[in-house]
């Protein structure tokens, strides 16, 4: 079985992650809720710890989301890879069920284990954290007590999530025929697409639902603040939405981005490997399409904010004194925090393309026996993961930069008594770093796969087996 | 002045060719010794039962695998001591290859696989070639699948694109791996006889390794290798006597 569990690390790894994150979060959340109950002004009031626990459980709902769509993928990436092994098991007298409850079963071990380092290791950084802001005075010493229980619900979310991500991923296992086994037609690894028109349908109108509510909250938001709630119903429904429907809005993107890269042979190929499986590819951009979404949206909010805020600086120096330290404080915390949901997904796309490509080595075979050469195998699959990463950050700054606007108008278009219209600005930081990122990204995410490929003999294209 | 291969009329030769996998007691030896010139125009076969060494030996001659002791030449070229990238290149333009199964890229359709060879040595079919691609295209019944991919033909269709594309480039040597391994009988007859008239009538060189006394019964010449040697060297020859041949090989082992 040990060897059988070898291509469930990228779960472990992404189930690891998110537990930390989980329990590092509602550590520091705890540490900070102690020190402000410690301290004589604000103390009597409840109302600061309460919004520190609802941000906080906020932010580890949308990590463990975006951690489930990674592992559902992989999963399903893991069993593709295994399509042989299961029609054999199958072909020798096990049921499809037995083998999907296997799988299951493997999730569940590997999301207990990734949830236990998770403490482990969140506790550790929590304690890390609290050792160097003491010693900094950034932080009075409080009486926080490590061995709470609410450390456990992180834990539990991130164990249970990827046992259910592995069930859904899985669900390729029922389709997988005994005698598969046998023939030698399975090199296509094409993944039927069933039950497609119920969740498009659902998708298209949680999207215009969505966009009516968050074009109604931008109208409202003229007069009343209040209009920022009905956006952000509307962009919570719309983007819930475009989740749902990855299969029809990525592959379009990442045909169109595939196109830039030319009609060398490598080029060609990596654009339509990039879309050969667009259930899988979908899945696989769809969680950094969130993540950057998330981070743009928030950045283009606070940065329409922050020109207002020091419009009325110029007019009234003394009254908003010191605010835009505190402003890029918040920008600061908020951006890692939302980060590290994008890291995640970022994680999930490395894996997910790794074990897409060990999946083609008989392919990588073929080319290298007709002519491509290791250079040219290289360029394609850096193209592809260039492809995934560039449709996935292009998708989420376009997404991003118009609910960031949306958000904006809604919460800024009023507030200073008479309608504006909101210029929204533009987080040229953010979007430089993200670029870099995305190229970083892409890079790293094709350094293994890329090696592998690189060593792959054409003779295997040659091997019967 | 050394006699070059191409003096002899040969397309490929190789000479004291051994490979041996693995070291001491455990070694295998895949191909012992061997030596043998393949005449330009000639449908060759090589035959031999599983573990003779015929696919290590193809795959020796086709640039894909180094031998431990001997010499390997395409036409007058040496390619012995080639490195990776000279070899890429080689295979790129003067070899072609028919596989069992998997010929073919699935991503691209029909007319891309066939000029991925010219693609990948970065330029466009001269009007000669395109001309000699289309007459491909059209003798092969491909011409009305072009924009098909792999997973809309069958297998008999899919080995034709294969055949299409090995001869496209009009290669020194076509090497075939069984082609017919994985097609009905009927369809595994018509590929054997595309193989046979693009021999005999554009005079194209192909070596196919088989273990089929039929398939190797559409060849010029029959190779039959046993234990990594070659032990016979014959003329064409009908199923019956290539078959008789074969059983009394395994008779004598």
């Amino acid at each position: 079985m040990r060897t059988r569990m070898k291509d469930q690390w990228p779960t472990l790894l992404v189930a690891a992650l998110a537990g930390t994150f989980g329990v590092l979060l509602l550590h520091v959340t705890g540490l900070l809720a102690a020190a402000i109950r410690a301290d004589d002004v604000t103390g009597e009031s409840d109302t600061v710890a309460l919004m520190l626990g609802f941000l906080a459980t906020v932010f580890v709902v949308i990590a463990v989301y975006v951690s489930a769509i990674v592992t559902s993928n992989t999963v399903a990436t893991v069993v593709a890879g295994r399509t042989r092994t299961i029609a054999l098991l199958r072909l020798i007298g096990s049921s499809a069920r037995a083998q999907r409850a296997q799988i299951a079963k493997e999730g569940l071990v590997v999301g207990i284990a990734g949830a236990a380092i998770g403490v482990l290791a969140g506790t550790g950084a929590a304690l890390g954290i609290e050792e160097l802001a003491v010693a900094n005075r950034m932080l009075p010493a409080t009486d926080y007590g490590y061995l709470n229980a609410a450390v456990v619900l992180p834990a539990i979310a991130v164990a249970l999530t990827t046992w259910l991500a592995s069930w859904v991923g899985s669900r390729r296992v029922l389709r997988v025929r005994p005698i598969e086994a046998i023939s030698n037609a399975t090199a296509q690894d094409r993944e039927e697409l069933g039950r497609r028109r119920g969740r498009n349908i659902a998708a298209i109108v949680l999207v215009v639902v969505g966009i009516g509510l968050l074009v109604t909250g931008v109208v409202i938001g003229l007069t009343d603040p209040i209009g920022v709630l009905i956006g952000l119903a509307g962009g919570i429904l719309s983007f819930t939405g475009v989740v749902l429907g990855a299969d029809v809005v990525m592959p379009p993107v990442l045909r169109l981005v595939g196109r830039l890269f030319g009609r060398s042979p490598a080029a060609r190929l990596a654009a339509e490997n990039a879309v050969r499986n667009p259930e899988r590819s979908s899945r696989m951009t769809i969680g950094l399409v969130i993540g950057v979404t998330l981070l743009t949206t928030f950045s283009v909010t606070m940065e329409s904010y922050r020109a207002m805020l020091l419009a009325a600086q110029a007019a009234q120096p003394e009254v908003f004194a010191g605010i835009e330290e505190m402003l890029n404080a918040t920008i600061a915390v908020f951006t890692v925090l939302i980060g590290f949901s994008a890291l995640i997904a970022a994680i999930g796309m490395v894996n997910t393309l790794s074990l897409s490509v060990m999946q083609r080595t008989r392919e990588l075979g073929l080319l290298r026996a007709l002519g491509f050469d290791r250079g040219q195998l290289r360029r394609m699959i850096v193209a592809e993961s260039a492809a995934l990463t560039v449709a996935a950050t292009l998708t989420g700054l376009v997404l991003g930069f118009g609910y960031g606007w949306a958000g904006a108008q809604a919460l800024l278009g009023g507030a200073q008594g008479e309608p504006v219209f909101v210029m929204p600005g533009v987080p040229w930081v953010m979007i430089g770093a993200l670029i870099v990122s995305a190229g970083v990204l892409t890079l790293v995410a094709s350094i293994a796969p890329a090696r592998r490929a690189m060593r792959v003999s054409p003779v295997v294209a040659l091997a019967v087996d | 002045m050394q006699i070059q291969p191409s003096d002899l009329g040969l397309i490929a030769r190789v000479a004291g060719l051994a490979k041996r996998y693995g070291h001491g007691a455990g070694a295998v030896t895949a191909l012992d010794d061997v030596s043998l010139g393949l005449r330009r125009g000639e449908f060759t076969a090589i035959m031999g039962p599983s573990g003779s060494g015929k696919s290590t030996l193809m795959h020796i001659m086709a640039g894909l695998d180094s031998p431990t002791a001997g010499r390997v030449w395409l036409g007058d070229t040496d390619i012995t001591e080639l490195g990776d990238s000279a070899l890429t290149v080689l295979r790129r333009r003067r070899i072609g290859f028919v596989f069992q199964s998997f010929n073919l890229v699935p991503t691209l359709d029909v007319r891309g696989n066939v000029m991925l060879p010219f693609e990948l040595d970065g330029r466009r079919p001269s009007r000669d070639e395109q001309a000699w691609i289309d007459e491909l295209f059209d003798t092969l019944g491909l011409g009305g699948r072009l924009t098909h991919r792999p997973h809309e033909l069958s297998g008999g269709q899919q080995q034709r694109v294969a055949i299409a594309r090995a001869l496209a480039t009009r290669p020194d040597l076509v090497f075939a791996d069984e082609p017919t391994g994985n097609l009905d009988s009927r369809t595994g007859r018509e590929v054997l006889g595309l193989l046979a008239v693009a021999s005999a009538r554009y005079g194209q060189s192909i070596a196919m390794v088989t273990h089929d006394p039929v398939a190797a019964s559409h060849a010029d010449r029959i190779l039959f290798l046993a234990d990594g040697k070659i032990v016979r060297d014959a003329g064409r020859s009908t199923p019956e006597e290539i078959s008789a041949f074969m059983l009394s090989m395994e008779l004598a082992a």
